[in-house]
């Protein structure tokens, strides 16, 4: 099996676009190919384009974006197919690419994601991610994402002792990160004190889904993000060092939440960990550098442990500690996660990416880890009913 | 208290191996037999988590409506609208059925703890 490299990495701002959706999908993936060095003309050399999206079809009433985006970005005749795995959509695709150049079907592959949420209201926004739940069981009585994350968080709190300053400081930690990454949504820091402890927090920070608020969850954002994928053995045609997929895992769990055995394990992340470490043959002290999906922050907590990060219950510890701060022991979500860069759906894994890369690269100005060789990402589907994680390295 | 009670919400119970299956399920995840006859959910359960949302989706006139997940005696564990005045967990609830969104005629009758 050939081994796979990203040689090229683009990111649109996330926030509100203020374009429309092709050419939003249009800019991550033009940055890409300039970083990469290819001249979209003939003998471009592209030979398959990946569109991640999850709500294309459904808020913007486009389909078969990526026919669209292949003819429009001059790269004809190249392959293309959309990917649609809920919130996983971006590192499925990246998968799915590694997957058609690792088996010789093509040389090199452009993965774009691409989401655009906001043109749509709050409660239609609302409606479409609920669409992802169980139709009878979760989605018809009103339940919603924000809704399964705050009874899996009263659950975490009750049996581990995490408190809502626990969440607050994961808050802060990953709105500082952003600070320093021009490509985030958010880039403001909230006060702990303010968020957490004053006697006016609840007008300040007030309850989405009990016990979580809204600075416990990731905001609604546009945006795009865009790798090139290509065989380690025709790399020297790209200017940059490839960055190696090194591991690459997926798991599903049970459609409804309410039928896991284990009401507070996240499974399918400790299987796709497990899977992306035995392929890269590397374990959890090995990784210097991680995004994890924090779309509700007590997702980052649990994560951390399920990845092997840390021990069951001491995630909301580590965080105490300042162990997954810049600077300690594992710095995660140092893009500011999707809790301040943003989680335009489809996008987010291939954003996760594009972080990963830039943090061995040592291109992550401002909030660069030192010396990062290996990164990880876990790009969370549904409520954890299908994840993807991502191991790269830096090549020696 | 319940006489709004409207419908049923069905468990499913393999006819090969009787192992039970909420929701509904293609195949039985203990012996991968594929008939399954109906039985109601019903009676009380045990509060295992619950939440007051405030963001609803489209089509709730509400300002808030709280949720909890369940967990029968016999093993099954569902979710529901919650209506109690103070929920905590380890409660015991009753099950009921009820109006849980409202879609004029596509109105959806769902399980309501009480």
């Amino acid at each position: 099996m050939r081994e796979v490299g990203i040689v090229g990495i683009g990111h649109t701002k996330f926030g509100r676009s203020k374009t429309g959706y092709i050419e939003m999908a249009c800019a991550a993936a033009l940055e890409a190919l300039d970083d990469a060095g290819v001249k979209p003309l003939a003998g471009h050399g592209i030979d398959q384009v990946l569109l991640a999206t999850m709500g294309a079809s459904m808020i913007n009433h486009q389909s078969s974006v990526a026919s669209a985006l292949v003819d429009t970005l001059n790269l004809r005749p190249a392959m293309a197919e959309t990917v649609e795995n809920g919130p996983a959509s971006g590192a499925s695709a990246i998968k799915m690419g590694y997957s058609l150049i690792a088996s010789g079907m093509a040389d090199t592959v452009l993965v774009i994601g691409a989401e655009m949420m906001r043109v749509v209201s709050g409660w239609e926004g609302t409606d479409f991610v609920a669409t992802m739940l169980h139709p009878e069981a979760e989605y018809d009585l009103g339940l919603t994402l924000p809704a399964l994350a705050g009874m899996f968080t009263r659950l975490v709190m009750d049996s581990y002792g995490v408190t809502e300053r626990d969440l607050a400081l994961v808050a802060v930690k990953n709105h500082q990160n952003a600070l320093a990454n021009p490509v985030a949504h958010i880039r403001l820091v909230p006060d702990l004190h303010a968020i957490s402890e004053d006697e006016d927090k609840d007008a300040v920070n007030p309850y989405v889904a009990e016990p979580l608020r809204l600075y416990d969850v990731c905001p609604v954002s546009d945006g795009a993000a865009a790798v090139l994928l290509c065989a380690l053995d025709v790399a020297e045609r790209f200017p940059k060092k490839p960055i190696r997929i090194a591991g690459i895992g997926q798991a599903t769990d049970t459609h409804t939440i309410a039928e896991r055995e284990v009401p507070t394990d996240l499974y399918a992340v400790r299987e796709a960990a497990r899977q992306a470490y035995r392929m890269s043959g590397l374990c959890p002290d090995d990784i210097d550098v991680a995004e994890l999906h924090d779309a509700f922050l007590i997702l980052e907590i649990v994560e951390s442990e399920e990845v092997g990060f840390f021990k069951r219950g001491e995630g909301h510890l580590a965080v105490r500690e300042g162990k997954t701060s810049l600077g300690g022991q594992i710095p995660i979500n140092t893009s500011g996660g999707l809790k301040a860069k943003g989680h335009p759906l489809g996008a987010t894994g291939v954003s996760q990416t594009v972080e990963i890369v830039k943090q061995l690269r040592g291109e992550a100005q401002g909030r660069q880890v030192t010396d990062a060789q290996r990164g990880l990402l876990v790009n969370f589907g549904g409520f954890g009913n299908n994840v993807v994680a991502l191991i790269l390295e830096k090549e020696a | 208290m319940f006489e709004e009670t409207e419908g049923a919400v069905y468990g499913y119970r393999c006819t090969a191996c009787n192992e039970l299956h909420y929701p509904k399920h293609q195949v039985c995840r203990a012996c991968a037999g594929r008939e399954f006859e109906e039985f109601p959910l019903e009676g009380e359960a045990t509060l295992v988590t619950w939440t007051k949302l405030y963001n609803l989706p489209e089509g709730y006139m509400k300002p808030y409506l709280y949720f909890g997940i369940v967990a029968y005696g016999n093993g099954i564990r569902a979710a529901g609208q919650l209506e109690v005045s103070s929920p905590r967990l380890g409660m015991k609830v009753a099950t009921t059925t009820g109006l849980v969104k409202e879609g004029g005629k596509d109105d959806v009758i769902g399980l309501i703890y009480r």
